[in-house]
């Protein structure tokens, strides 16, 4: 099967029943992408499909066949980082780390769509699990890279 | 049993060890520079810090990193005493030797009441129970990251390690260049003389390994730099980018990949296993049984079942869902949590339960009383949750064993890979990952048990295990089950004259040995400080009380769940002292002060979440204040909490928290902490419970076991009580505080008293 990933094309036998999620991380050793729960209630595993923000878990590697796939991995590059990503250092947003692939992926999707977030919208959009407690970090974080301030500081 | 005779029956445990201790004083926990994986180029100046070539410092990191900072703190206590840029640290898994132990958290088990710890002349059972168990801990060395206990450990031995090595450098410095270390100076790695002499560490370190420092003294607290300062934690950068490395990421040549199945009913077995379906299956291997051969300590407490092992992960879980299984209840009968929630309601009446604490004449102050007034609380199971399901990776060969784990005891981890293969401790090596989150769930190595066996049957090839989430849901080590009861004397004047609490539930502490290091354990029915933390070391004035505790046997695997027994019992204690206050017609924060004036530095930190959240002031219509205060860890938190109710749902919109946790080593990470806590409590409050039925455990997933989100969750604020105290624990103190405060709060909006989690309306 061919999958276009983070704008390159690769080749991969798998079954196309195969969620995108193993054909990442067991097939072809990209960890990055998480797996939480299996049935798309975390989010950990969100990439982008299209420009979408799905639930790798549970989509289908057929389902994403020729699609533009987007990973965390691609999210920006060390000598040019994502806006969200310096904003996520700034904010220092992760404790343990585990889900912030997924909210990362959530979250550059919700700005791709609205660049200028509410609070509302970022409510509506960002529906991962953060079992460390990071979400007032977390929407700091998109209002600062979306180069909104904050309405109320951390301390 | 009296008090005094259960300590020592309690170190009788351990009494074996006695035999044969050398003399080993505090700083035998330097070790040597043989304590550390030797490495081309790099000097060891002693067990903990060797330096590189270009001057790079590489620290041994006993710790394991599961979100709270640990690797950021104990790198600023090295970086402070060296004067390097923390950047100029490098952290390597740290080797098996003792000096690595956590001997703090071993004390931190003692069931003293803060009031004998804190006494200007502590009593001879203090100050012997804490030298022998301080002894014995070093002995052992366990190293172990729980109890928030990792910077109140590291504080003086890490310091006095990196200040020893600074001590050998300036002094190899002195010597090559003939002038006395007194005018030396360190500026960013760099040793520094008048005469414009320097070289950076890197240069020194050859000549500094055969410096010996002959005595040496952390700087004092005016000089620090770093110590104290808001520092941005090391292991961010990779945490944003994909890079950072869980155990589940953990990739190696020709691995292959393992999910496994036990048996729905806990503490059940598989009486027959059928894999022939699924081992026809395109890119399975494998079907390996594991059984518990009627010992816990085999697959360290997992309940049986089996592992199937495929070309991915999603192979062996298609192919899991294949394998025809007959399963069987455990010998005992199956459980049951609402059966269980009766037998513990019964023994509070039945049992005498085992004294924590007493002081005063409780019966004579009840017998006197004006009215009495008494209360039922009331706490569920609940499971620990981490976003990265449990797992580990093992490979075999040869009798070598070689294991990545994420896993909060490194000592437990490769004592069980030992004991599952059959080899010596010494031939197991153990990387230890990120972890996924732990709470606690970390501190137990089922999972590195069942990955070592799976790896035995795999011909040497490396095999990663992963359980499901349902897997993990349903075959956690439970937060106990507790129930208490309370009872307050009113005198004739109004005032509270008595405090009698007595609790049910299981001990943790003595199973969690059994089952994880099955060579120290000792009887089941010790007396375990987490059954009654939170219930006898109430730093509340009452002149009498009686603080009891029946230890119970459920059968239900119990373990460690963040904050431990704090985290139900300040629910019913900071809930009752509430209904004290209303009962004898005060507001719940005077009330507090009134009985907390010989507790200046609990008053303190009262007092600062008071004056943040503006208790009293107006609030919004329909919102209203709840406040509690606990003392966990070494620490003291206070929260308030503002909440409504809005479309007959609990809101929370603001948690005001206060925190006296000794020295800081760094805000950021002290704030962080207190914001997840916040979070985690607020999900155990709002939602959380485990039911058993019929020896199954029925939530299996976040959609039946949900948790706060982001739209939830409210604006958590920090402030911190300045304390020149040596650290106490920041990753647990500020759970405790939250249910009772929204059950306070919740009070207020409803006139009914909720004495159940989680909260219900």
């Amino acid at each position: 099967m061919e999958l276009k990933i983070n704008g390159k094309w690769v080749q991969a036998e798998v079954d196309p029943a195969m969620p995108l999620l193993w054909v990442l991380r067991d097939v072809l050793n990209m960890t990055g992408t998480k797996f939480g729960c299996g049935v798309a209630a975390c989010g950990a595993c969100t990439v982008h499909v299209d420009g979408q923000a799905v639930r790798s878990c549970v989509f289908p590697v057929a389902a994403a066949a020729g699609k533009a796939i987007r990973t965390i991995e691609s999210l920006g590059a060390s000598d040019a980082p994502h806006a969200l990503q310096t904003a996520w250092i700034a904010e220092q947003v992760p404790q343990c780390g585990y889900c912030q692939s997924g909210m990362l992926m959530a979250a550059a999707a919700l700005l791709e769509r609205t660049p200028k977030p509410t609070d509302a919208d970022i409510d509506a959009a960002m529906t991962n699990i953060c079992r460390c407690g990071t979400y007032q970090r977390v929407r700091a974080a998109i209002q600062s890279a979306a180069g909104q301030t904050p309405k109320e500081s951390l301390v | 049993m009296k008090r005094r005779t259960w300590i020592l029956s309690a170190l009788g445990t351990t009494g074996a060890l006695v035999v044969g201790w050398g003399v080993l004083p505090a700083r035998s926990r330097m070790g040597s520079a043989t304590s550390m994986l030797p490495s081309a180029g790099d000097v060891a100046l002693n067990g903990w810090i060797k330096i590189a070539q270009n001057g790079q410092v590489i620290l041994a990191m006993p710790r394991s990193e599961m979100g709270q900072g640990v690797h950021t703190g104990l790198s600023m206590l090295v970086a402070e005493e060296l004067d390097v840029p923390l950047g100029r640290i490098t952290l390597e898994t740290a080797g098996p030797d003792k000096i690595y132990g956590n001997v703090a958290m071993f004390l931190g088990a003692l069931p003293f009441h803060p009031k004998d710890l804190d006494a200007q002349d502590p009593s001879a059972t203090v100050i012997v129970s804490e030298w022998v168990v301080g002894k014995v801990a070093r002995e052992l060395g366990l190293s172990v990251t729980g109890g928030s206990s990792s910077l109140t450990d590291a504080w003086e031995p890490m310091r006095m390690v990196a200040a020893s090595a600074r001590a050998s450098l300036l002094g190899a410095a002195a010597a090559q260049w003939g002038v006395p270390v007194a005018e030396l100076s360190v500026q960013d790695g760099v040793v520094q003389h008048a005469s414009g002499k320097h070289a950076h560490f890197g240069e020194l370190a050859g000549a500094a390994a055969g410096t010996a420092p002959q005595s040496v003294q952390p700087k004092d607290r005016m000089d620090w730099k770093l110590i104290g300062q808001a520092t941005q934690r090391v292991d961010i950068p990779a945490k944003t980018n994909g890079r950072a490395q869980f155990g589940l990421d953990v990739r190696l040549p020709d691995m292959l990949f393992a999910s496994v199945v036990m048996c729905p009913m806990l503490g059940g077995r598989a009486t027959a296993i059928d894999a022939k379906a699924a081992l026809a299956m395109p890119g399975v291997e494998k079907c390996v049984p594991l059984e518990t051969a009627n010992s816990d300590a085999t697959l360290a407490g997992a309940t049986a079942g089996f592992a199937v092992v495929g070309r991915t992960t999603w192979h062996a879980r298609m192919a899991a869902q294949q394998v025809q299984v007959q399963w069987q209840q455990r010998s005992a009968g199956p459980l049951d949590s609402a059966r269980i929630h009766q037998a513990l309601t019964t023994s509070l009446a039945s049992e005498s339960g085992h004294v924590f604490y007493e002081t005063g004449d409780t019966a004579q102050a009840e017998a006197q009383a004006a009215r009495l007034v008494g209360a039922s609380y009331n706490a569920p199971y609940l499971a620990h949750a981490t976003m990265e399901p449990q797992n580990c990776t093992a490979r075999v060969v040869g009798g070598r064993v070689e294991v990545w784990a994420p896993t909060q005891v490194p000592s437990a981890a490769r004592a069980v890979a030992a004991r599952v293969a059959g080899v010596d401790v010494e031939q197991v090596t153990l990387h230890v990952t990120l972890l996924g989150g732990g709470f606690g769930r970390r501190l137990e190595v089922d999972f590195v048990a069942q990955a070592v066996k799976v790896a035995m049957a795999c011909d040497g090839r490396p095999v990663q295990l992963t359980w499901s989430r349902e897997q993990d849901m349903t075959h956690d080590f439970y937060r106990p089950m507790h129930v208490a009861q309370f009872q307050a004397a009113v005198d004739a004047q109004g005032v509270i004259s008595s405090l009698r609490i007595k609790s049910a539930g299981d001990a943790i502490s003595p199973r969690w040995m059994a089952r994880t290091l099955p060579a120290l354990s000792g009887p089941i029915d010790t007396p375990d400080k987490t059954a009654s933390e939170g219930l006898f070391d109430l730093p509340y004035g009452f002149a009498n009380q009686t603080i009891s505790h029946v230890a119970t046997r459920s059968g239900v695997p119990v373990g460690f769940w963040r904050s431990v027994g704090h985290s139900h019992n300040a629910f019913f204690s900071e809930s009752f002292v509430d209904e004290m206050a209303l009962e004898t017609r005060q507001d719940p924060l005077d009330f507090r002060r009134n009985w907390l004036k010989d507790a200046p530095r609990h008053l303190a930190v009262l007092n600062l979440a008071a004056e943040k959240s503006g208790w009293g002031k107006p609030l919004a219509a329909g919102h209203a204040r709840g406040i509690a205060l606990h003392e966990s860890f070494n620490s003291i938190v206070a929260e308030v909490v503002e909440a409504s109710l809005q479309d007959a749902q609990i809101r929370v919109h603001r948690v005001v928290v206060a925190v006296e946790c000794g020295t800081v080593i760094n805000p950021q990470s002290v704030a962080q902490q207190m914001e997840g806590a916040v979070i985690f409590g607020l999900t155990a409050a709002l939602y959380s419970r485990i039911d058993i039925r019929d020896g199954v455990v029925q939530q299996s997933n976040f959609p039946n076991y949900p948790m706060v989100t982001l739209a939830q969750a409210p604006h958590v604020e920090t402030h911190l009580v300045p304390s020149d105290r040596p650290p106490g624990g920041v990753g647990e103190p500020g759970v405790p505080p939250l249910a009772p405060a929204l059950a306070n709060a919740l009070f207020v909006l409803t006139k009914k008293r909720c004495r159940s989690l989680p909260l219900e309306l």
